[in-house]
């Protein structure tokens, strides 16, 4: 079962999911507007094997993404929860505009508890800009007993890329 | 849980999943099969800016067909008014189109519980694809909520045809 934005909402204060900062302005429905960092790593080149990032700041000007290539950028909030799987998605006003979050890989394993790495994918060229509500993440009911994720990402909460 | 497509009809009879229109020829194991609506939206400008309304223009899908090709984005919507007020919607691309490389929405397939309109498709074609209009492009499937409900009131509730991004309107001069 997916959680209601109210049920969300208590959960927080439950102590059952992580969401820091909080504010009630960024609650949906059934989802929770996460917003940009203020980082991001820029493709460089791709040399002996590996793809070579350069981290670049994100002012308040704004920065454009151009289409054709993949940055690394991070939530600014720290997501996670102990009880519940987590799914981490773009928005509808972003992605009307054309702006892929992720690369398929949406899904937050229940324990995992960090500012998530975003695969940005840009349509068309687009102006991001810091902190702005950029995605969203919805809070899923888990069946079966839970296995603590202890994967290489789970506490890494800068733009992380593939280790 | 995700509803059955028995569990659609069930719930499309007792209003309290709106599909309009309705055929349950479109009801599949797990989904509902959605059209594609004739007019299609093309952004104008070079650079989008999220904080600026952004110009646009409207194409009409001839019967004959119209090509995209590979990169480009535009805004399409389906024929049906889909909404309700008791489960969450999720939009999917069908997979016979998604093999010819396009997809229906940019990461944003969550529609708010409590949203009414016509689905917005923000499609991106990887590879040259011609669309019909009304050809069968996405699906959307039902998801059992858990908690209080607050429905959704936002900016783009009854939505008619494609709409444009309104994220401009959340930043205040």
């Amino acid at each position: 079962m997916i959680l209601t934005g109210t049920e969300i909402e208590k959960e927080v204060n439950n102590g059952n999911i992580l969401l820091k900062p909080f504010s009630q302005t960024q609650l949906n429905p059934n989802s929770y507007n996460y917003r940009l960092g203020n980082k991001l790593k820029k493709f460089v080149k791709f040399e002996n094997g590996t793809s070579v990032f350069e981290t670049v700041t994100i002012d308040e000007s704004g920065f454009l993404l151009e289409p054709n290539q993949m940055y690394l950028a991070n939530t600014k909030e720290i997501i996670g929860s102990s009880k519940y799987a987590m799914s981490l998605i773009g928005k509808s006003s972003l992605g009307r505009l054309g702006l892929f979050l992720q690369v398929s890989a949406n899904l937050g394993h229940t324990t995992s508890k960090h500012k998530w790495t975003l695969e940005l994918v840009a349509c068309m060229p687009i102006k991001i800009y810091p902190e702005m509500q950029i995605g969203q993440v919805s809070f899923w009911t888990n069946e079966g007993e839970i296995e603590p994720y202890s994967g290489k990402y789970s506490n890494i909460s800068e733009p992380q890329e593939s280790i | 849980m995700i509803l059955t497509g028995n569990k659609i009809k069930e719930e499309v009879k007792e209003k309290r999943i709106n599909i309009s229109p309705f055929d349950e020829k479109r009801v599949t194991t797990n989904s509902y099969d959605l059209c594609l609506a004739p007019k299609i939206l093309r952004y104008t400008s070079p650079i989008l800016d999220p904080k600026i309304k952004q110009p646009f223009e409207e194409i009409e899908i001839p019967k004959k067909g119209l090509q995209m090709n590979a990169g480009e984005f535009r805004l399409a919507a389906s024929i049906e008014i889909v909404g309700s007020n008791h489960f969450v919607p999720i939009i999917h691309a069908k997979s016979s189109l998604a093999r010819m490389g396009l997809f229906v929405h940019c990461t944003a397939d969550l529609v708010d519980i409590g949203s009414l309109g016509n689905l917005t498709f923000q499609l991106f074609a990887t590879l040259p694809i011609i669309l019909y209009p009304e050809m069968l492009i996405g699906q959307v499937s039902f998801w059992v909520p858990l908690g209080d409900t607050t429905l959704y009131k936002g900016k783009y509730q009854n939505s008619s045809g494609p709409q444009p991004s309104k994220s401009w309107m959340e930043y205040p001069e």
